[in-house]
């Protein structure tokens, strides 16, 4: 779409690096980590404070110019894609860091700080926010709160919703919201931040965010474990649940994953023999007496068929790089159709059990990647396109399975989006996991919020 | 023809552990560090593990230190070492009081050769190796390396680098010099010395460590074994690199290329 004449002369207030046509800049901020679609935003512009991103959105409320919220863009679900004319309005250039409040255990960030940078910040104190997944050296704060984002730690320390106390939001008509300052506690009413957290960018801009931090775990182990089968990788969870330590992260990932990995980056699990499923268990706390009898158990009800534990801080970062780097792995060689499940726990014995069928039956002879936080009950399902078959052909044929995953997901109570949310890729499934009443107000929220719909438009749900 | 080897496992700082420079500025701040066993040595470990694997045998790893360095030993066992020693020795020693230890232990032991570090990387010294091959009067190997990379068939398939002779009585080791490689030969017993290049250490398996915990420790001491460790060198100084300075931000690309030309003399 074309912008406006008006706008544009009044984007001759801001700072002449504000804005940029670059073909380059429209091209690298118009999309995220899927690519389905192209991107084809009309404008990108970078505020350096919550002032000016205010002024900036009541600009475009005034000229219904719709608005595509940015971070890292690390994310799955075409949330932050541009792929209609859109302005982007990156975060990236507030990224300031205050000092950590190591009393409070709290810190204050703008909104386009990257995680890692945050981990390190607060790693100097010896504290850590515990928001932790495999992008985080592109992440932005800002972005995580948006996406609720989940990752590696969830099963320890639950998602970002739990590890932020205040927010500074900017709404679409260019109000700034100050929501709930740096408290633990603060029953006053509706807690609107919460209302923020994971709306994908469609409510409001968060600009900073007091972040709450915890101590750094002191004594963690990181195990690898070789498998036979899915089923086997949920029993070692039931015994690990119930291990002598506390379970910081329980991941699995396939043979398959492991074979683009060393495809990509030349590293493989450190076994003698090849096994079908690796389960990457860090824990921490262990009890040693007690972790010797746990262990010898498994190897003797021949739960496992080999296992690791890192020696050194350099070996638990050569096992994680196992897991962490599947995803960007299976991007680099080839093309992944993703799905991020979530199941009960209860429930995800069943459900392992009709998906295999499931895959097998609608996807003979493909190559599937199954990865994830099993730990969570959340199972990243990528099936990869043939290196034959046309893009169109792969995403008419991927769509049409994903009605039969989706309707099994559904029957299990879980949910279409685990942690990746839903932005473009995932509406169709949105009825499966939320209620016509529950959507209808999403709906009507957004309207209060955003009476124009200049925020990120299409996300969700389709726009009006 | 089965070999007996003899491997070390010094205790050193984790790399990944922050060093600092303690007041006295004669050695650095323990607390808090992490402790590993020296890289150099565990592909000593390693590279004995695969020679015994060829042509039989058994690996005993030796540590000179306080009951700490027990958790070294127990590395190296839970990667497959048949034995270890500790030579328990609680204070301050030196490069040639380790060596001595070791002399002794290899002449109770009497491996057919010993695989050690070519260094620490504590003290980056590189002494112990070459006194122990000096004092027992054998030939020495050092910075051994191999051909092949480690991303290699061979090193996948776990091949030994050092070449044990037909008849068992000689290795063949190579050596990485300047802008080329060099082979050497010598009669057993031998001492070599390990480079980085050597191998990758396998990883401990699960049953491994488990197995390791019911592996025997023999202890001695230096005092038993007849060995002098009063220190003769010593740490006069430590000093940190010098602290990197501050980046700075500059407002254009014509102020970077005229700090690039005139301060950097980059350009």
């Amino acid at each position: 779409m074309a912008l406006p004449a008006a706008f544009l002369a009044a984007l001759m207030d801001f700072p002449g690096d504000f804005a940029s046509t670059d073909a380059t800049d429209l091209a690298t901020y118009g999309r995220d980590w899927t690519k389905v679609h192209t991107p084809a935003p009309s404008l990108l512009v970078r505020p350096r404070s919550t002032a000016e991103v205010a002024r900036f959105l009541k600009l475009c409320d005034a000229h219904a110019v719709p608005v595509v919220p940015s971070g890292g863009r690390t994310g799955l679900a075409a949330g932050a894609v541009a792929a209609h004319g859109e302005v982007v309005l990156s975060l990236e250039r507030m990224r300031a860091m205050h000092p950590v409040d190591v009393l409070g255990q709290t810190v204050r960030v703008e909104a386009g700080a990257v995680t890692e940078a945050v981990h390190a910040h607060c790693a100097l104190v010896g504290l850590f926010w515990p928001v932790d997944f495999a992008s985080k050296g592109a992440s932005q704060v800002g972005g995580n709160i948006a996406t609720n984002a989940g990752g590696v730690r969830v099963i320890r320390y639950g998602l970002t919703r739990q590890w932020v106390l205040g927010l500074t939001v900017v709404t679409a008509q260019g109000e700034v919201l100050e929501l709930n300052g740096a408290l633990e506690k603060n029953n006053t009413g509706v807690d609107l931040r919460q209302l923020f957290i994971g709306s994908e960018g469609i409510l409001g801009v968060v600009t900073e965010a007091t972040l709450k931090l915890t101590r750094l775990p002191d004594k963690v182990d990181v195990f690898l474990f070789a498998l036979d089968s899915l089923q086997g990788v949920l029993k070692l969870f039931e015994e690990a649940r119930s291990g002598p330590f506390t379970v910081l992260a329980y991941e699995f990932f396939t043979d398959a994953c492991s074979a683009r990995l060393e495809k990509h980056r030349g590293v493989r699990p450190p076994f003698e023999a090849k096994a079908s499923h690796y389960v990457l268990l860090e824990v921490e706390a262990a009890k040693d007496g007690a972790l010797d009898v746990w262990l010898a158990g498994l190897f003797e009800r021949g739960l496992v068929q080999d296992g690791t534990l890192a020696a050194d801080s350099g070996q638990a970062r050569k096992l994680w790089e196992l897991r962490e780097a599947i995803s960007e792995s299976l991007s680099a060689t080839g093309m992944p159709h993703k799905n991020d499940l979530a199941l009960p726990i209860a429930a995800l014995k069943a459900f392992c059990a009709e998906l295999e069928a499931l895959l097998a039956q609608r996807y003979p002879g493909w190559e599937l990647c199954l990865f994830g936080h099993i730990g969570d009950g959340n199972l990243h399902v990528n099936i990869m396109k043939p290196e034959a078959m046309g893009k169109d052909e792969f995403l008419a044929k991927t769509h049409d399975v994903d009605a039969d995953l989706m309707d099994l997901v559904r029957t299990h109570r879980g949910s279409v989006s685990a942690e990746h949310g839903i932005g473009l890729l995932k509406r169709d499934w949105l009825g499966h996991s939320r209620s016509p009443a529950e959507i209808a107000l999403m709906r009507q929220v957004k309207r209060v919020l955003d009476p124009q719909g200049i925020l990120n438009p299409g996300k969700i749900f389709p726009s009006p | 023809m089965p070999l007996k080897i003899l491997v070390t496992a010094k205790r050193v700082e984790d790399s990944e552990s922050k060093i600092k420079v303690d007041a006295a500025g004669t050695g650095i701040v323990k607390e808090g560090l992490k402790y590993k066993i020296n890289p150099f040595d565990e592909i000593g470990v390693e590279e004995a593990l695969r020679l015994v694997a060829k042509h039989g045998g058994e690996v005993v790893v030796v540590s000179v230190g306080t009951k700490d360095v027990h958790e070294q030993l127990r590395h190296a066992l839970a990667m497959g070492a048949n034995k270890a020693v500790w030579v328990h020795h609680d204070g301050p020693i030196d490069q040639l009081g380790i060596a001595g230890c070791l002399q002794k232990v290899v002449e109770k032991e009497k491996p057919d050769l010993c695989i050690l570090g070519k260094q620490a990387i504590d003290d980056d010294q590189g002494q112990v190796g070459q006194y122990l091959a000096e004092w027992l009067g054998w030939a020495q190997a050092t910075f051994a390396s191999k051909e092949e990379s480690l991303e290699s068939e061979a090193e996948k398939a776990k091949t030994p680098a050092i070449q044990l002779a037909a008849d068992g009585k000689s290795i063949t080791v190579i050596r990485e010099v300047d802008g080329g490689l060099l082979t050497v030969s010598s009669p057993l017993p031998a001492v070599a010395t390990t480079e980085l290049r050597l191998n990758q250490p396998r990883y401990a398996s699960l049953p491994g460590i488990m197995k390791a915990k019911s592996k025997p420790i023999e202890e001695l001491t230096p005092a038993g074994l007849g060995v002098d460790v009063g220190v003769k060198l010593t740490v006069t100084k430590l000093a940190p690199p010098p602290a990197r300075k501050a980046g700075i931000k500059v407002p254009d690309v014509a102020t970077l290329v005229d700090k690039l030309k005139n301060e950097a003399k980059a350009l």
